[in-house]
């Protein structure tokens, strides 16, 4: 009912965006201060994913900071609302201030794509921590990020296939039901999965079941009937949480497998430890707390109020590391940003090594990786 | 199109409309007896359910003191409980619908505003309710411990007969019939129903029309936060948009049924519980919308007041 007027109100800030970041900009210019942008859904339903994100991105910024550092880097935090005609409103005015130097994000696809327009036309080097789309790196499709687009995570091409391949790992004869969200990101998976459990398996039945929905019960119905021991779901953690028990107490006994968008810490204990149990779980992103020492772990707790970092955590502190890294060889410009991220080679914070190929993706491609959960946890367990 | 999924779960299908669609009657009865009342469109009543499924957490981990991970209550310990939350989810909507009336309507109603008034005001206390709570619960799902443990009388034509979801059809129905006698039977319903009538006539009569409006508030904060303690038991998550989706189908139940008339939200909910089921089984969840929109654009065509807007027209609140 109000998504409307939050619109409303986002093109009213996005154009309130470019004047405050300039007097902001101007008044710590003497102090020798650059600023780096995020943008990401923070508020509306998709607010989960940004403020997650955001926690990496300040968290990397006060490491950085408080090493005093001769350029200090300073945050313009923008809200896209994970939307497309949001982003489209948002991006020029970051575009538009030339003190940012790089942007951390675009968070989801959608938006990705509305913004890129805006930051190719001023040349804002921009690395996303969670858009999948495959076009936006693909040299074919006719709106892609290149030059200036770069990410830090798998994208779908590499996700898909992998997630069908773990999913049916030692199931005799499986038969896959497979459920997506109709968002961008779990229909685009959704496509990139299929072919693969085509190949490999049969297909039960499939289901689009919009995001947020409650009852999932008419979806488990069909499960039921279709005699799948496979289900296979493309979407986000809270619906898979609500998707998987209610697969549980309506009987269903298969494996229940998902994307990326699943892996997260609160996806156990929304479901309730029985329910998530041994759900086969991919992704590009490792949880931050798998690879953050103990100090950083306690100093991040102490920085957001979060003990359990959500998702996307860890490549977006890999993101924006990346800039801070060029920062620190002396980059204040967009285009030394841009030289620096194409040409540098980058240490992620599990000790990959990243180094982007021409068209933005990681070259090697962004590992994905087999997760579980045991005992409520989240286990990895190696490449899928 | 697959009506192979018909063949086992026909029963199933119906028997899960019917809770669900008791839980958008709780909802609808928000937005019906305000709107009996006032002819006003509470949009905040959306938030307000919201607000109540986190009562319902806050009962059950907070102030009952539950682990997210606990084990399942048995016995009185479980009847107590789940009582009390029910009871605090009530009253916490019941107070915050009379709040809402007091600070965004009770002025804009003294002055005579017009009707775009009120929405503003509606989708503005709606706002504030949404962005507070998104802001204290970090944007995040919070789960509700398993205090019920969810064992099945039994499984009849495919239907599973499971504890909540019979509670939530018993429950609904008590609610229901309390509230439509209360609002026929009692004095204080009896002048509910005089206000929704004729304002003017009703303040000659010596009613008092600020008390019957707090008074209408309160009590569809009552069924909406029931409602929340339901989908909340049922669902055992929640989160600060979950207002939404629900609100939405409450409001499209009220409309359907004929606003401002308790049967016709009854009569609604059960539809558009039972269609949605059989929609998305049949035609796949993604057509879910697209399906009950149209039926529900349909039915203002050829029934302006909604299916049961004239039939029931004398329980009018």
């Amino acid at each position: 009912m109000n998504k409307k007027i939050q619109r409303s109100l986002a093109v009213v800030s996005a154009a309130t965006l470019l004047f405050g970041v300039s007097a902001v900009s101007s008044a710590g210019a003497a102090q020798k201060t650059v600023y780096l942008a995020f943008q990401a859904p923070l508020t509306g339903a998709n607010a989960l994913t940004g403020q997650d994100e955001l926690t990496a991105a300040k968290f990397a910024l006060s490491e950085y900071n408080a090493t005093n550092p001769s350029v200090k880097v300073e945050l313009v935090i923008a809200d896209d609302q994970g939307l497309a005609e949001v982003a489209a409103v948002v991006a020029p005015g970051i575009a538009a201030n030339k003190k940012v130097i790089g942007l951390i994000g675009p968070a989801f696809s959608g938006a990705t794509q509305a913004s890129l327009p805006a930051y190719k036309a001023t040349g804002l080097p921009m690395i996303s921590m969670s858009a999948t789309r495959v076009s936006l790196t693909d040299k074919k499709a006719p709106v892609n990020g290149f030059p200036i687009f770069k990410r830090v995570v798998a994208n779908d091409k590499f996700q898909g296939p992998a997630l069908a391949r773990y999913a049916i790992k030692g199931v005799s004869s499986p038969s896959v039901y497979l459920v997506d969200d109709k968002t961008a990101y779990g229909k685009g998976l959704a496509d990139y999965t299929k072919p693969s459990i085509v190949r490999d398996a049969k297909i039960a039945g499939s289901d689009s079941v919009p995001e947020n929905t409650s009852d999932y019960t008419s979806v488990v119905a069909k499960v039921k009937a279709s005699g799948a021991n496979v289900v296979i779901y493309c979407g986000y953690a809270p619906d898979a949480a609500k998707f998987v028990k209610a697969l549980r107490d309506g009987g269903y006994t298969g494996i229940f497998a998902a994307g990326d968008g699943v892996l997260k810490a609160t996806f156990p204990n929304n479901a309730g430890n029985t329910a998530a149990e041994g759900a086969r779980l991919t992704a590009a992103d490792v949880p931050f707390e798998d690879v953050a020492t103990a100090a950083q772990m306690v100093a991040y707790t102490k920085l957001t109020g979060i003990k359990v970092p959500g998702s996307y955590v860890t490549s977006t502190y890999n993101a924006t590391n990346i800039f801070l890294t060029c920062i620190k060889q002396g980059v204040t410009t967009r285009p030394g940003m841009q030289n620096c991220i194409t040409a540098g080679s980058f240490k992620g914070i599990a000790g990959d090594t990243i180094k982007f190929d021409r068209y933005g993706d990681i070259i090697g491609g962004a590992a994905v990786g087999a997760f579980t959960i045991k005992a409520g946890k989240i286990v990895y367990l190696g490449v899928a | 199109m697959n009506l192979q999924v018909l063949e086992s779960q026909f029963w199933s299908l119906c028997l899960q409309g019917v809770a669900l669609g008791f839980i958008y009657v709780l909802i609808s009865l928000g937005y019906t007896m305000v709107y009996g009342v006032l002819r006003l469109i509470n949009f905040a009543n959306s938030e307000v359910f919201m607000v109540g499924t986190f009562a319902t957490v806050v009962a059950q981990v907070g102030i009952l003191q539950n682990e997210t991970n606990s084990q399942s209550l048995h016995g009185f310990r479980l009847i107590y409980t789940l009582t009390f939350a029910l009871i605090f989810s009530m009253l916490v909507c019941g107070f915050l619908g009379v709040l809402v009336e007091l600070v965004a309507y009770r002025r804009l109603r003294s002055l005579g505003a017009k009707p775009l008034g009120f929405l503003i005001s509606a989708i503005a206390v709606s706002i504030v309710l949404l962005e507070t709570i998104r802001i204290v619960t970090y944007s995040r799902p919070q789960t509700s411990p398993r205090l019920l443990d969810k064992w099945s009388f039994g499984e009849f034509a495919g239907a599973n007969f499971r504890i909540d979801t019979v509670m939530v059809i018993i429950s609904g129905i008590v609610i229901f019939f309390t509230l439509d006698r209360f609002v026929t039977k009692t004095r204080l319903g009896k002048a509910i129903r005089a206000v929704s009538m004729s304002e003017e006539i009703s303040k000659l009569m010596g009613i008092n029309l600020n008390r019957v409006v707090s008074l209408t508030f309160f009590i569809g904060g009552l069924t909406t936060g029931a409602a929340a303690f339901f989908y909340t038991t049922v669902y055992e998550t929640t989160q600060f948009n979950v207002g939404f989706n629900l609100g939405l189908a409450a409001f499209t139940t009220a409309v359907l049924g004929g606003i401002g008339n308790l049967r016709g939200a009854f009569y609604g909910g059960m539809f558009l519980g039972v269609l949605e089921q059989f929609a998305s089984a049949i035609l796949g969840s993604q057509w879910k919308s697209v399906t009950v929109f149209t039926v529900l654009v349909l039915v203002l065509l050829l029934k302006p007041n909604g299916i049961f807007g004239e039939a029931v027209q004398q329980t009018r609140t």
